[in-house]
């Protein structure tokens, strides 16, 4: 054997130029780990002691690095933390964002989650080890600057070249750029190449993230029966893998299969309880199926794991209250309202559930006059808020059903329809008020009017897109989004097909700037849709196309 | 898989760790004074709490073993930062006590696969090993062996007395008297590791000094 010294031992990064928070919620390991930062020659390091302090930092700071204990005592821990910096933009793609654990057996959720810090480091380590480490996390984000800067920019195309160069010339940064490339075809909706990708990095080695891509790519081409055989395998190998949970849980929903998706996602709570998002939709598959327990437990959970969370809003507490009113408690129900008070008072869509709950609970205490009084109050309060949660409109709907106003609940029923033609849930809770009323017949004709319109107009622009006429289909669709302000499907078709028909007819300023206007309700409406990158990769193009520049949007 | 479901003396395993965990940290900002009088103790308490940690670190994942809960999480790395990775945390620990030296092989490939948190602790374990016995010298190489990439740790001691060494070419091990936790632990983290059917291992034999090399498939 021929063996060498190490070469390539030179320092290259200039620490003094990089600024630092360092988060922990132990103030003596932040001391500690700030004096370890300086040793480095870091001299602008910033601290914080909860997720609420960085998220505050954050947003008036720019870092170069976060260090972050994964323990952040009550509340959100350090993987959630990371997911709200990504999910809300609040963190760049260059930001080093390196998680510090104790590895007890629940932190290997870590190792194994599908939104990776840049690295993970297990206490105690030395400071030779954290050198080395940033060393090298650091020396990445420069090979991958050209990467982040197109996928910041929302130029997809020009990512996956940037990628594809790293892939052919940087052997060290082929399974990262190979790695990145996975997520943005799948995002993408490229799931064919996403397969190919992930099945070639199979090749190289079973690497767990690897085998969780493939099952995506697999679910979004309708290959579930295979993509579930492969998350099975995932589970039994790498059973802290949490997001395999999650995914395994939409690939049974797929196929129509509720208790096998509320099943997985129970047992993704039970590795890792703390994740809103998860316990949001146990909570709403449980509820669907009856399995009220389960749900109550899910939706307290979400209120419990995410105070101050981006992703709690006003209609986690009507989940929570209507179920607890469906069990015939309606004292949990009054009491869930009393003890948050001053938080849903806080904001007219607080109100609005605070007064919606009452009436359904007075409803069920037999009080129907008090009932009444509450429903006229959340009348009242409707007009104030903007965007209201659906079902806290089918419960308007109900309780306005059984007050017998039937015009009004028609009404609200036919909005909620109109914003929502295609959700089979929602529709299929609709009719069931009607038939709990004894108005089937009639509940029928509202549905199908009030989704009637929207879905021929979404229909006719199919077609007419289609043929190529994209400017009689963006007609159409914007025709649609008047009706239908709410129904993020016909925005972002909308969006689509006005792209098509710049690129088609021409540029025209005003076309240009509807599109950038839809774009923002979406994200205003369902933040993260997993087709927003994808349009806003197109969006870009088109302006590019016609040299127009503007911030990223 | 939840706290709860641990059992007690696992999770004051790892509260100790924890706590121990930061000391050591704590220790790490004290600064050398060029004083014998001031550093050696120094130099001592922090050696004595990285063994102690380790320690628990691997009566942990014995317990975890047992319990068929190993599961290494395996990932690409390249295997020349974590060589300069443990040279760099064997200098820190010898101080000025030993000459530490690492060599690479050239048919060490950029990337290789394993799960790097306890690959790394099984070969710390090994550098302390040699910490403590050896007379005055330790090297730390990465090279390929019968497909593997290895990582051999070598020093200038007495060399592995013999029962150690008839555990380490297969021997039964189990229960033979004078075997450390660590080394079955750093074997276990070898067999742990499986590409198509082919596991890790850990060979142990006496050169110049003891010879402990750890294979990743
Ligand atoms: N580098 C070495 N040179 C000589 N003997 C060694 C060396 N490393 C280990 N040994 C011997 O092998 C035994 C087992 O080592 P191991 O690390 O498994 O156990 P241990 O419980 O950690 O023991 P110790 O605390 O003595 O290191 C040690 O007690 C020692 O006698
Ligand atoms: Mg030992």
């Amino acid at each position: 054997m021929s063996l060498k010294a190490i070469k390539g031992d030179e320092h290259t990064i200039n620490y003094g130029t990089l600024r630092a928070l360092v988060v922990d919620d132990y103030p003596g390991m932040r001391s500690a780990l700030k004096l370890t930062l300086s040793n480095f020659g870091i001299s602008r390091i910033d601290l914080a002691g909860s997720a609420a302090e960085v998220i505050f930092k954050v947003g008036n700071n720019h870092y170069d690095l976060i260090l972050c204990d994964f323990n952040l005592g009550e509340g959100r821990d350090g993987q959630q933390l990371l997911e709200e910096l990504r999910h809300r933009g609040l963190i760049k793609l260059e930001t080093v964002f390196v998680m510090v654990t104790a590895e007890s057996v629940y932190e290997k959720v870590v190792a194994t989650a599908e939104l990776a810090p840049d690295d993970y480091m297990i206490k105690p380590f030395s400071a030779e080890v954290m050198r080395n480490r940033l060393e090298t996390i650091l020396m990445r984000k420069l090979a991958f600057a050209k990467v982040y800067q197109h996928f910041e920019a929302h130029e997809l195309d020009l990512a996956l070249l940037a990628c594809d160069a790293l892939i052919r010339d940087y052997p060290r940064y082929l399974v990262d750029a190979l790695r990145f490339k996975g997520e943005v075809l799948n995002t993408m909706g490229r799931f064919d190449e996403a397969e190919a990708l992930y099945r070639q990095v199979i090749s190289l080695r079973a690497i767990p993230w690897a085998r969780l891509g493939l099952a995506k790519a697999l679910h979004h081409q309708k290959k579930d029966e295979e993509a579930e055989e492969l998350l099975h395998d995932v589970m039994e190998k790498t059973p802290e893998m949490v997001s395999a949970y999650d995914l395994l849980a939409e690939v049974r929903l797929n196929q129509n299969d509720s208790a096998g998706a509320q099943e997985a996602l129970l047992k993704g709570v039970s590795i890792s309880a703390k994740t809103v998002r998860r316990q949001q939709k146990l909570g709403d598959i449980a509820h669907e199926r009856g399995d009220l327990d389960i749900a109550r437990n899910a939706y307290s959970a979400v209120l419990e794991k995410g105070q101050h969370s981006v992703f709690v809003s006003p209609a986690d507490f009507g989940n929570l209250c209507r179920v607890q009113v469906d069990q015939g408690d309606v004292g949990a129900a009054m009491d869930t309202l009393k003890r948050n008070r001053s938080l849903l008072g806080s904001s007219p869509e607080g109100q609005l559930v605070s007064a919606v709950v009452q009436s359904l609970a007075h409803t069920k205490a037999g009080k129907p006059e008090e009932a009444k009084k509450a429903l006229e109050e959340a009348n009242r309060l409707r007009r104030g808020v903007q965007r209201i949660d659906e079902r806290i409109m089918l419960d308007m709907a109900g309780a306005f059903m059984t007050h017998g106003q039937h015009a009004e609940a028609d009404a609200i029923v036919s909005e909620v329809a109109r914003n929502a033609h295609d959700s089979e849930t929602l529709l299929a809770k609709a009719r069931k008020l009607y038939e709990e009323s004894g108005r089937g017949e009639a509940g029928n004709k509202v549905l199908s009017e009030a989704t009637a319109d929207v879905r021929k107009l979404n229909n006719d622009s199919v077609i007419l897109a289609h043929k190529g006429d994209y400017k009689g289909a963006s007609e159409k669709l914007l025709t649609a989004c008047r009706v239908a302000p709410f129904n993020t499907r016909i925005l972002m078709n909308t969006i689509w097909v006005l792209i098509k028909r710049l690129h088609s007819d021409g540029m025209d300023h005003e076309l240009l700037d509807e599109a950038i206007r839809l774009l923002g309700e979406v994200e205003k409406q369902s933040p993260g849709h997993a087709r927003l990158v994808d349009l806003k990769s197109k969006l870009r193009d088109v302006e590019h196309h016609f040299g127009i520049r503007r911030k990223a949007p | 898989m939840k706290f709860d479901n641990l059992d007690l003396y696992a999770a004051l395993m790892h509260e100790l760790k924890n706590n121990l965990g930061l000391l050591i940290m704590t220790l790490d900002t004290i600064p050398v004074q060029g004083h014998p009088d001031h550093d050696q103790p120094l130099d001592e308490a922090r050696l004595l709490s990285q063994r102690s940690v380790e320690r628990l670190q691997q009566a942990l994942l014995i317990y975890k073993a047992d319990s068929g809960e190993l599961h290494p999480v395996v990932d690409a790395y390249a295997p020349v930062e974590m060589l300069r990775e443990l040279r760099d945390t064997a200098q820190s620990l010898a101080r000025d006590r030993l000459h530490v030296d690492t060599l690479v092989g050239d048919q060490v490939p950029t990337l290789w696969f394993f799960d790097r948190s306890l690959v790394e602790m099984a070969l710390i374990n090994a550098i302390h090993n040699s910490l403590a016995h050896s007379r005055s010298r330790l090297r730390i190489e990465a090279d390929m062996v019968d497909g593997c990439l290895a990582y051999t740790v070598r020093d200038d001691s007495a060399g592995y007395p013999d029962h150690i060494l008839a555990y380490g070419s297969g021997g039964s091990g189990h229960g033979s008297a004078g075997t450390g936790l660590g080394l079955r632990f750093a074997r276990l983290i070898a067999e742990a590791h499986d590409n198509n059917g082919r596991h890790g291992e850990l060979r142990l034999f006496n050169e110049e000094g003891a010879v402990f090399r750890f294979l990743l498939p």
